[in-house]
């Protein structure tokens, strides 16, 4: 009767902190839509979209035209030809347009492929011993590309950009290198089929992600928000049950009770279980939308893992973590102001070095270290493993050992808190 | 439920961890049930400190307090609890929620019935003249109506002993002559009362004794009256400035 009372007392506190029950579920159903949107628009904007390139071609050959056609056939770019720019008016364009990229391909550019495939052709001749004299080729400087890009692009989109050009680059440099060597040896046109042989027989390398649940779906946006900010937003409960207990050492209950036949196990007990129901509702509420809501409106829809005993587990770990520092944190400080702060404060630098916002993998080495005392890294990795590589129990046992020590380290930390101070 | 017929307070000091000096020294006195005991004393004497120990939140660093029934047999841990009631200085309920929401909390933790609750709770709100505010968020109440609720709360499963902590402070006059009212009224049903004060007259009013503290000592100890008389004062603020300032 005494624990139902204070459950009972705990939901009509936590019903009239408004502000607490929207950064709790609120805030995190905002972020969670925002985030996999952006990231879903960046995604599909590397993966799927064309990329917008504006080309002027000076070029008075066919290379210049022989590239473009191979960029456009391609498929990655969606091409605007700007011919009447020079470099400079490229420039211009790109930043008065808002565009991302350009690319100018200069005057001489097949005159000077032609005399450096010449060159390496009379040299390579003489060489096999095919021509006798090695005539004097002068040295060929090579034509340069200039590639245009807004600076807000990422260094790494820009770098893959220029790299794709420049493959496409290469196929124009080969076949015109081909034809060249032909020439030297006096056969006026290389054989179609070898020119083929030659330019088609690539490596195809295959990419496939390392997951242990072969029906387990790629990684997106979702997959990762929906866990990501749904772990952030139970660990904010701290602005909520941090100054609730913040209240109740400092307004004197505590005290109060302690005259009363009862025990703190029944309050504190209390006070863990209603926020437990809370991150649990958390959870439902947000992972229902990544499930239902999400496709409605373009984004992929969340794809639970087949672990689901597993996945269970791991919610409770992770509400019972953010319950157990929420607690510590309201045992720890003296006033509400102090808990809020310190509590808002410390989640989000957990939050950025667990990886909520960006991966632990593209930080710096001592931050990766760093971020295994975030209890968040562990909660995100726990779900990474799960709904990324559909891994198995054992691969979850460090992620666990490491929750259940954090819950213990908490726990104890506001015990002996609340016992120096009498209260319990 | 326990009848608490005697309260018996030998000799008890504590000295707070860091601290140079004690906050009580040597402290011994006892009580007879139904009797009011006011605990006067200035700032900093060791009142708030007495009735820590007295109710249990502390435990005394040495020295004994024991609560006896009619036959002898003393009074401790749950049994104890279930008979004393504190009311402490400051507001220690819970703002956000309705006086009857906050009734209904603590008198669970007596493991009254909801019947009891209700019951006391509409005597004690009617009483105090808080039934037209039973279902209002207290965080939207006055300080004279907030130490009243800080009261009932106290009351919710009629105590044998109460303990008040400076019940009127920070009230305005109507709430505390309301309060001293009402305290009275408990006074008369026979219940014990130890109750800290800085109004002298007040307590001389309503006190049957009066436990004087300055530093930590008892300087002053017996029906107000006969002090008042023995020491030659007016009345109990020249008692108390003479007692203190001798110290």
């Amino acid at each position: 009767m005494k624990l139902m009372a204070s459950i009972k007392k705990e939901i009509l506190l936590l019903f009239s902190d408004k502000v607490g029950l929207s950064i709790m579920f609120l805030m995190p159903l905002l972020l969670v839509f925002i985030i996999t949107i952006i990231q879903d628009s960046v995604y599909k904007m590397v993966n799927e979209n064309k990329v917008s390139l504006i080309i002027s071609n000076q070029d008075k050959g066919v290379e210049g035209d022989k590239l473009i056609q191979l960029l456009a056939a391609s498929g990655l770019f969606e091409l605007h030809e700007k011919n009447e720019l020079q470099s400079q008016e490229l420039k211009d364009y790109l930043l008065d347009e808002n565009q991302l990229t350009a690319l100018y391909i200069p005057l001489n550019f097949s005159e000077k492929l032609e005399e450096k495939a010449t060159q390496i052709s009379t040299t390579l001749a003489f060489e096999l011993g095919i021509s006798e004299t090695e005539q004097n080729v002068p040295e060929v400087a090579l034509p340069n590309l200039d590639f245009y890009h807004d600076p807000v692009l990422q260094e790494n989109y820009s770098f893959s950009i220029t790299n794709v050009i420049g493959s496409f680059l290469n196929v124009v440099e080969n076949e015109l290198m081909i034809e060249s060597i032909y020439a030297e040896v006096g056969i006026e046109k290389s054989p179609d089929n070898f020119k083929e042989k030659i330019m088609g027989n690539k490596v195809v390398i295959n990419r496939i992600p390392a997951k242990n649940d072969e029906h387990m779906i790629n990684p997106n946006s979702t997959q990762h928000n929906v866990p990501a900010w749904t772990i952030f937003a139970m660990f904010f409960m701290v602005v909520s049950l941090g100054s609730n207990i913040v209240k109740e050492r400092v307004n004197g209950s505590f005290l109060r009770l302690k005259t009363m036949p009862t025990n703190y196990i029944h309050i504190l007990s209390a006070k863990m279980m209603v926020y437990m129901m809370v991150a649990v509702l958390q959870f439902t509420l947000i992972f229902s939308i990544g499930m239902t809501v999400f496709p409605l409106i373009g984004l992929p829809k969340l794809v639970l893992p087949s672990a689901f005993a597993a996945f269970i587990v791991m919610m409770l770990m992770c509400s019972m973590s953010a319950v157990s520092y929420a607690m510590m944190i309201g045992a720890l400080s003296k006033t509400q102001e102090q808990s809020n702060g310190i509590g808002a404060i410390s989640i989000i630098i957990f939050a950025a070095l667990g990886g909520i916002w960006v991966p632990t993998f593209v930080m710096p080495e001592y931050l990766q270290i760093i971020s295994n005392f975030s209890p968040m890294h562990w909660c995100l990795e726990g779900f990474y493993i799960l709904f990324l590589k559909g891994g198995s129990w054992s691969q979850l046992f460090p992620v666990i050992g490491f929750l259940f020590i954090f819950i213990a380290v908490c726990q104890f930390t506001s015990y002996t808190k609340l016992k120096l101070e009498k209260l319990i | 439920m326990s009848t608490l017929v005697y309260i018996e307070i030998d000799s008890i000091s504590k000295r707070y961890k860091k601290a140079t000096v004690e906050s009580l020294s040597d402290v011994s006195f006892s009580m007879n049930v139904g009797q009011t005991i006011g605990v006067l004393g200035p700032n900093g004497a060791g009142k708030t400190t007495l009735i820590s120990i007295l109710c249990g939140l502390i435990e005394p660093t040495k020295g004994s307090v024991l609560y006896s029934q009619e036959n002898g047999n003393p009074i401790s841990g749950v049994d104890l609890k279930k008979i004393i009631g504190f009311v402490p200085q400051e507001y220690a309920f819970y703002h956000e929620l309705t006086p009857v929401q906050n009734m209904n909390y603590f008198g669970s933790l007596y493991n009254l019935s909801k019947d009891e609750i209700k019951e006391k709770t509409n005597s004690l709100l009617s009483i105090l003249g808080l039934a037209h505010v039973a279902n209002k968020k207290i965080n939207t109440f006055s300080g004279g109506m907030k130490r009243k609720v800080n009261l009932a709360i106290g009351l919710i499963h009629n105590p044998s002993v109460l303990f008040l902590d400076e019940p009127t402070v920070g009230v305005d006059v109507q709430s505390k002559l309301s309060i001293i009212a009402f305290l009275k009224g408990l006074k008369d049903q026979g219940t014990t009362i130890i109750y800290t004060s800085h109004h002298l007259s007040e307590a001389e009013d309503f006190c049957d004794e009066i436990l004087l503290i300055s530093k930590g000592e008892i300087v002053a100890n017996g029906p107000t009256k006969k002090l008042i008389e023995e020491n030659k004062s007016s009345d109990l603020q020249s008692l108390f400035i003479k007692m203190t300032e001798a110290e």
